[in-house]
């Protein structure tokens, strides 16, 4: 076991020798945090409208006011031509259509229940749908308004309000939800990719071929290598969640050390991948090549930005296979809820196992021979 | 002798990759002390033997003892007993001569103390005290090779492999580092050292010739010249290549 | 001239070729994602886990709660059960939301004429949150007009939906991840292709004969433009057989527009394996320079109009934003090139830019 100190000694030597890519591993986080937690935000905004108001009444305006107001909309054109806000629709250029018919004003006040047109694009039907939801609220709050100010609203109208509240994200801010994310999908990236890179280069230079030949023992290299980058990674998770206190002032609600223990098993797991990938790659490029189409697979499938919940059972279930997909919910879990371990055990649990499979068939596949 | 009293015993080994054979029934003993060296053109088996003999590569058939121990059971019981420098440069290029040292040490389980009486002994011995701090990527070839064959050594195996420990060398440091393996063998460590240097070979105890995974001929060096009539290695060589072909 | 370009071209392509085990993982990973992902990214909710608290236990709480069930949207999951228990149910993740109707419900309702539920959403999820709100609204409304049927409304509202009528997530994310996928794929290939020349050595071979340095370029691209149009194609006709995402425009526009595309994906890869030395190293830039970009800044899941203006203009520069829009526009909307042409002269001029800095930056590497 003593030998174990030196291979870790001498991994850690090797790590503070290379400058490079001791910044690179500890700048990309900041730059990754600072981009994705500014950049994205699944509020759907600045979303672009063009008005064709046939009628240009007080209540035409109201109407198209109601909209700019929510700060959601950004008004492009009004005119009278349905034919030309389509085609910007068409371009691209607008989103939503807004088509208000003639003598609006005159046939609400009438009683004549006029209809009013919204057309929505549909590519996106994320945005789409939660177009028309703002649409429909707006909506809603208009008949009220107009309702008791023309005096149509009758005794007898009864009204159920709904009143939310939201807990652990009031402002529903996208960072409280993006930031503990990235911090997840960083961990597996570092630790799998380092530990299986490492391996491949050793191979490529012969010296995983000298230490073949010495009386080490298979798991004192598998941790030898291992130990290290555990350790870089965890001190490149503390950094990072420095950052995001001190950059969005997102600090953890939880119990820190739960979350220190959940790392250590998720990074069991990430670092078996890492090393069982190393085996399965004969050249760099292949190596580079399984690296890249687990990245995409852990993070599409982890719910890092699409809930798990949302996709179909059988997706579900090659999910239960990512290990990022147990540690997301544990970070989040941890950072915005402040959730015991006796809520997290499940995961914790799921982690360990899939670093016992992954770890396992490393070690099976590690051989002290050449094959 | 019984097979576990030569340091090497080696019978009928072979080693195919896929129907590629790459070894074919090769034989031959080593006695402890001995030199024994393995001529031949590259692609012959020699590389292939050696990895078979140091565990790294397990033979398709037949039967080897080092030091005592089987190749197919007892692998990692023959890595105790053996050191090895590849054909390949092995020393971690980002690591100061002082740090391999002290990490090779430390692999072969040696304690604290001891690693800092080999490490002073190595480098008054190698005269290497003024790069001790210096990284190994900054060093010429020839002094990398011996502080490779130093780090090798440091556990004090009886035997060495060498796989062309000198191939790309200059003369001069090939020079010394032959009168190492000689202060080596010396010592009664048994030398298994391959080449493609004809003069070299003329330095072994004994040697064999491998050509296609098979080995054409074996004895010491003199015996073969007068067998072959000839006056240096080189034609040695040549005979017994062009001699095996008709 | 011609004939040194086609031997370059020819050895290129028996590069391809012979290691078959590259390039079967290359032909068939793209399928696997387009498959796998093409299911898995939606946005679209469901079952959603409600837990229900009714205190008025009235017949119009009751008439509230069966317009919830109602749905596919919610699946009432707890009922009668105390406010207390909703933390721990959101501790558990049993529930991601509560609704509390209040015991003085139809007094309320029938005395005061306004009535208040309660909505608790364990908003950890922010996305996830505001779509629970909306729906419940929506639920909310749809009673107030039940309760209210003898009264008309002022004004009614038409809703029309454009080129996705059914809003399904398929028909966004199908077209995105060609783009994804076309671009990663066109970069990684010829990041390498140069690299691997410079690390074995065999590219200064080619540099002492007298090919110039822009047709060892341009040999390099055709076989890959090749290959990634292959692969595109393929994935094309899978999005379109087994998604039935519809194509709504021209084929030809579209073909010819992947082939700009990709151009631009390949000339990405070339100005990085002109920089980078090492197969390690090139392949790193590359993946940090396509994956996060492509994914996160170029509309393929949020939308580009939503982020902070910096971005907005950051987006620009990524091929995939314009190819985006170029892919979705023809495929859904029936887009022309007139439609298209500012997307479509990005990618050109992006082209031009990377494909001249290669060039030079090769160049003057030779001397």
């Amino acid at each position: 076991m003593k030998r174990i100190l030196y291979l870790v000694q001498k991994e850690f030597r090797q790590i503070l020798r290379q400058k490079i890519y001791l910044s690179l591993i500890f700048v990309m986080p900041f730059i990754q945090i600072v981009v994705m937690g500014f950049a994205i935000t699944t509020d759907v905004k600045n979303i672009t409208v063009a008005v064709v108001d046939h009628d240009y009444s007080f209540m035409s305006r109201r109407f198209i006011d109601a909209f700019t107001q929510t700060g959601y909309f950004d008004l492009k054109s009004i005119g009278r031509s349905i034919k030309e806000a389509e085609n910007a629709m068409q371009q691209g250029d607008v989103k939503l259509i807004i088509q208000i018919p003639f003598d609006f004003e005159k046939n609400v006040k009438n009683g004549k229940q006029p209809q009013l047109q919204v057309i929505v694009d549909g590519v996106d039907g994320n945005t789409a749908g939660i177009v028309l939801a703002y649409t429909n609220q707006i909506t809603a709050m208009l008949q009220r308004e107009w309702g008791s100010e023309i005096n149509a609203e009758p005794a007898d109208l009864r009204l159920v309000d709904v009143e939310t509240r939201m807990v652990y994200n009031p402002m529903l801010d996208s960072v409280y939800n993006i930031t503990p994310g990235i911090l997840a999908v960083m961990l597996m990236v570092v630790t799998s990719f380092l530990t299986g890179m490492s391996i491949v280069r050793e191979k490529e230079i012969g010296t995983l071929e000298q230490l073949m030949v010495t009386p080490v023992k298979k798991i004192e290299m598998i941790l030898g290598k291992t130990i290290p980058i555990l350790i870089v990674g965890f001190l490149l998770f503390n950094v990072g969640m420095l950052g995001i206190g001190f950059i969005f002032g997102l600090w953890i609600k939880g119990n820190l050390f739960t979350l220190y223990l959940m790392v250590v098993f998720y990074c069991f797991s990430t670092l078996g991948l890492g090393i069982f990938a190393s085996t399965l790659a004969k050249t760099q490029q292949q190596a580079m090549f399984i690296a890249w189409f687990f990245m995409i697979f852990a993070i599409l499938l982890s719910g890092f930005f699409i809930p798990v919940e949302n996709m179909p059972d059988f997706v579900q279930v090659i999910t239960l296979l990512n290990p990022v997909r147990f540690f997301m919910v544990v970070i989040r879990e941890i950072y915005l809820k402040g959730t015991e371990i006796r809520y997290l055990w499940e995961e914790g649990l799921a982690m360990l196992i899939l670093g016992l499979i992954t770890f396992t068939s490393a070690s099976m596949n590690f051989h002290k021979r050449i094959t | 002798m019984s097979q576990s009293e030569y340091a090497v015993y080696v019978e009928n080994l072979s080693r195919c990759f896929g129907s590629f054979k790459a070894v074919s029934d090769v034989s031959f003993k080593v006695k402890s002390g001995e030199i024994f060296g393995f001529l031949g053109a590259n692609g012959a088996g020699k590389t292939t033997t050696i990895r078979m003999l140091c565990g790294l590569l397990m033979p398709s058939s037949g039967n080897a003892v080092i030091a005592g121990y089987n190749v197919f059971t007892d692998a990692e019981k023959i890595k105790h007993n053996i050191g090895y420098m590849a054909q390949r440069f092995s020393l971690y290029e980002d690591l100061t001569v002082k740090e391999n040292i002290e990490f090779y040490g430390g692999v072969y389980g040696l304690s604290r103390k001891q690693i800092k009486i080999k490490t002073e002994e190595l480098l008054d011995y190698l005269k290497l005290w003024d790069h001790a701090d210096k990284l190994t990527l900054s060093l010429p070839l020839g002094w990398k090779q011996r502080i490779a064959l130093s780090t090798a050594l440091l556990h004090d195996p009886g035997i060495i492999f060498l796989d062309e420990p000198t191939s790309g060398v200059d003369p001069e440091s090939r020079r010394n580092f032959w009168t190492l393996i000689y202060q080596l063998s010396g010592k009664g460590k048994t030398i298994f050292v391959t080449t493609h240097y004809m003069d070299e070979a003329g330095f072994c105890n004994r040697l064999s010739i491998m050509k296609d995974g098979k080995i054409i001929e074996l004895d010491q060096p003199k015996v073969l010249k007068r067998k072959y009539n000839a006056n240096s290695m080189q034609k040695v060589f040549m005979s017994v290549i062009k001699g095996k072909k008709t | 001239m011609n004939k040194i370009l086609y031997s370059i071209v020819i050895k290129e392509f028996k590069h391809i070729f012979r290691d078959s085990q590259t390039l079967v993982i290359v032909l068939l990973m793209p399928l696997v994602m387009l498959f796998l992902f093409g299911y898995a990214i939606t946005l679209e909710m469901r079952n959603i886990d409600i837990a229900v608290i009714d205190y008025s236990k009235t017949p119009q709480s009751r008439r509230f709660i069966e317009n919830i069930l109602a749905t596919d949207f919610f699946k009432v999951k707890h009922t009668d059960i105390s406010l207390n228990r909703v933390e721990q149910l959101f501790f558990e993740r049993k529930a991601i939301c509560a609704a509390v109707i209040p015991g003085d419900f139809a007094k309320n309702l029938y005395k005061n004429k306004r009535a208040n539920i309660q909505l608790i959403i364990d908003a950890s999820d922010p996305n996830a949150a505001n779509y629970i709100k909306n729906y419940f609204n929506q639920i909310s409304m749809m009673y107030n007009s039940e309760i209210n049927l003898q009264f008309g409304r002022l004004f009614s509202v038409e809703p029309r939906i454009f080129y996705n009528p059914d809003l399904k997530s398929d028909y966004f994310f199908v077209p995105g991840l060609i783009a994804v996928i076309v671009l990663l794929i066109s970069a990684l290939l010829t990041s390498i292709a140069i690299v691997r020349e410079k690390e074995t050595g065999s590219i200064e071979q080619i540099l002492v004969s007298p090919v110039k340095p822009v047709q060892i370029i341009i040999g390099k691209v055709i076989p890959y433009t090749v290959l990634a149009f292959a692969i595109s194609v393929s994935i094309l006709l899978f999005g379109y057989f087994w998604f039935n995402v519809p194509l709504e425009g021209s084929i030809l526009l579209l073909l010819g527009s992947l082939i700009l595309y990709i151009v631009t994906g390949l000339s990405l890869g070339l100005i990085v394996s002109t920089v980078t030395d090492s197969q390690q190293v090139a392949m790193m830039a590359t993946l940090l320079l396509t994956i996060l970009p492509t994914i996160m800044l170029s509309g393929f899941i949020f939308p580009v109009k939503s982020m902070p203006t910096v971005f907005q203009y950051v987006s620009l520069i990524i091929p995939a934003t314009h190819f985006l829009e170029i892919i979705r526009g023809i495929m859904l909307k029936g887009n022309t090139f007139f439609d298209l042409k500012i997307q479509l002269g990005y990618l050109a001029a992006i082209s031009i830019l990377l494909i001249a800095l290669s060039v030079k930056k090769f160049s003057t590497k030779l001397e």
